[in-house]
């Protein structure tokens, strides 16, 4: 079911750019050349955002495609944040190029692969959802499940938090901090699927909006009053994008859920010795401008010495791990020699710290796997803020 | 060319299987991966050459809805037709199973008929071998690409060892694949959405007569071994290894 031809493909582009949001703003495009300048990926790609639309203004989508300069992007945000026009850069021009090539069935393998699996079983990894309330069995205390009865906070762990080795440890320091506050917390557990948002951001737009559909009727099962999420994307779809769909809970980060608890969180806190540096992901940070939440949380606790990076806040380095860019790996790394979340670690080691505090569950595997790579593991150590927090209080 | 593609369901490991004595109960059927690689490489085939795809998803009273999605997804690809072919009895008697489907394919006149070279529940990978036998027609196994040359198929496939062999074939022949030449392509979601709502799946039966030569006794999982994760620094885990190897001794 491929597309024919070069109009079919434009036509079927703009159809999609019609449907997001300022979709018709590329035409206000300056050529500025901002977005380029902007991108993690600028120096090696053959066409940046800027180029793009010059591409699609000079209808030779096709080989915008075959550069495969759609995928040299990992969803990050800087470039449509510094946009003068405000065109939907990373919510439109990509993602609708993106899509062309799904239909034309060959997106690079990794991601199709962890696209087909969500399809499928709600989840990337290609494990059973009815494991995805596995790590409920890890901790000793009870958790119960939305279907069971309401509850004040639902807290969605996501894809990673429900199934990633590491990243569980994460969703249990945050399961164990939500305990030891007396929340009344329930999970979705296995009705909950992947919220979707890197399906979205990798332009599989049906697939992100069968998954809303499912979640949503999930979470209609009982009341609640209001979600908390670790995953820094699920939090900006729940937040941004399910609305769309008719869902209208509030949603908040879990730093921000910290930073609202940080009275009792004070009384309980222990001296920590760390000298800590924090890393503001994309969807927290640049993208829904929560940069005090986090730092706050971490300042207040004794003993703890912060200090920044040089890129911070809206202008911090991606990691490279959203908008489907933990799958597209190896994709990128034929393009460019050192990665973005190695340049990242370097730039946290240099601070001087011990901890490298992020607030996006992807953040850990990339920064994990870039501390192998430069050597630096040992040096500085990544933690997430929920880890953080609960060295604190154990 | 006219192309025939055989697509099975097997269970969907990734979902939990149930073992009872002389049955397995999948909780879900997923089509088994070699055929969906027999289908691309129809596909390639067709858009190469020109010509013509037929799917035959063969399914049991079991199976029999679970086809659907993995037809549609053929057509979504670039089959023509689909077909859901289904066998009356509930058997791995492939010999039956084998003879039957050459009386089928008697008058379709397929220049290429292609299957996965095997399913993930036998193992045995003799459905192509032994339509070769009832139809007198060619079979190889293990092809990783094909050539169309005048009335032949030049087809590359893996031998032993990680060697590789050319080979041509006088059509009309039967094709085991191992693996296409490109990877799976990728049918996003609402495209295949839109493909089954609109799909006209054709339905046929074949009646397989009873086989009394082997009998199942009983399944059963093997048993599961026993996995020890070692912690600590680089030099304790050395240490318990040393001591899990003289354990066991291999030390
Ligand atoms: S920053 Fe915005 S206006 Fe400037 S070139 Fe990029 S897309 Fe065009
Ligand atoms: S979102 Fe980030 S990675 Fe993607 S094109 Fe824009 S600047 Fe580059």
């Amino acid at each position: 079911m491929e597309l024919e031809s070069e109009s079919e493909m434009l036509e079927t582009y703009m159809e999609r750019l019609s449907e997001i949001q300022d979709g018709e703003k590329y035409k206000q495009c300056l050529q500025c050349g901002t977005c380029g300048g902007s991108c993690p990926y600028g120096i090696v790609t053959k066409f940046t955002p800027r180029k793009m639309i010059l591409a699609v203004r000079a209808n030779i989508i096709d080989e915008l495609l075959e550069s495969g300069a759609q995928w040299l992007c990992t969803s990050c945000y800087s470039c449509s944040f510094r946009c003068p026009s405000q065109i939907p850069l990373t919510d439109g021009i990509i993602p609708a190029a993106r899509e062309l090539s799904l239909l034309e069935g060959n997106p690079p393998e990794e991601l199709a692969r962890a696209l087909m699996n969500t399809a499928r079983y709600g989840n990337p990894f290609k494990e059973s959802p009815k494991k995805r309330d596995r790590w409920v069995k890890e901790v000793d205390f009870e958790i119960k499940t939305l279907a069971d009865g309401p509850a004040d906070v639902l807290f969605i762990p996501e894809c990673f938090g429900a199934y990633h080795r590491r990243c569980k440890e994460v969703t249990k320091a945050m399961a164990e901090i939500f305990n030891r506050l007396g929340t009344d917390f329930a999970i979705l557990g296995r009705d909950e699927k992947c919220i979707g948002d890197s399906n979205r951001l990798s332009g599989e737009f049906g697939l992100f909006e069968e998954l809303v559909e499912k979640n949503i009727k999930a979470m209609e099962k009982n009341p609640f009053s209001r979600i908390v999420t670790i995953d820094a994307h699920a939090f900006h779809s729940l937040r941004s994008e399910y609305p769309r769909f008719g869902f209208s809970k509030p949603v908040l980060h879990h730093s921000e859920f910290l930073a609202e608890n940080l009275e009792t969180l004070k009384e309980m806190f222990s001296e920590l010795e760390y000298i800590v540096t924090y890393h503001d992901s994309c969807y927290v940070g640049r993208r829904n401008g929560i940069y005090d939440a986090p730092r706050d949380v971490i300042r207040a606790i004794p003993g703890v010495e912060f200090v920044e990076m040089k890129r911070i806040k809206e202008n911090a380095l991606c990691c490279g791990g959203g908008g489907g860019g933990v799958w597209l790996d190896s994709f990128i790394k034929e393009f460019m020699k050192e990665r973005p979340a190695e340049e990242r670690v370097r730039e946290a080691a240099n601070t001087g710290a011990d901890i490298l505090v992020t607030s996006c569950i992807l953040d850990i595997p990339m920064f994990e796997d870039a501390l192998k790579m430069t050597g630096l593991e040992g040096q500085i150590v990544v933690k997430d803020i929920c880890e953080l927090v609960l060295e604190a209080i154990r | 060319m006219k192309i025939c593609a055989i697509l099975r369901t097997v269970p969907d490991l990734v979902e939990e299987i149930e073992v009872i004595d002389d049955e397995i109960e999948p909780f879900a059927y997923i089509a088994n991966e070699r055929d969906e690689h027999a289908v691309e490489e129809a596909v390639i085939l067709k858009e190469r050459y020109g010509g013509s795809v037929d799917v035959i998803g063969i399914v049991d009273e079991d199976s029999e809805e679970e086809i659907e999605e993995p037809l549609a997804m053929a057509l979504a690809k670039g089959a023509d037709r689909a077909i859901k072919l289904t066998m009356s009895n509930k058997s791995y008697r492939r010999i039956e199973q084998a003879k039957a489907l050459a009386e089928y394919f008697k008058d379709k006149d397929y220049d290429l008929i292609l299957t996965g070279i095997q399913g993930i529940d036998a193992f045995t990978g003799m459905l192509g071998p032994m339509l070769s036998v009832y139809m007198e027609l060619p079979f190889t196994g293990y092809v990783t690409s094909v050539e169309a040359e005048d009335g032949t198929v030049k087809v590359q496939k893996e031998l032993g060892g990680g060697l590789l062999g050319e080979f041509r074939v006088k059509l009309p022949a039967i094709l085991g694949i191992v693996s296409a030449e490109k990877p799976l392509r990728f049918v996003p979601l609402a495209k295949l959405r839109q493909v089954m709502k609109k799909a006209e799946i054709e339905e046929d039966e074949l009646e397989i007569p009873e086989f009394e030569g082997v009998q199942v006794v009983k399944y059963y999982e093997p048993e599961k071994p026993e996995i020890v994760l070692l912690e600590g620094e680089p030099e304790e885990v050395a240490d318990k290894l040393i001591e899990a190897f003289k354990e066991i001794g291999v030390l």
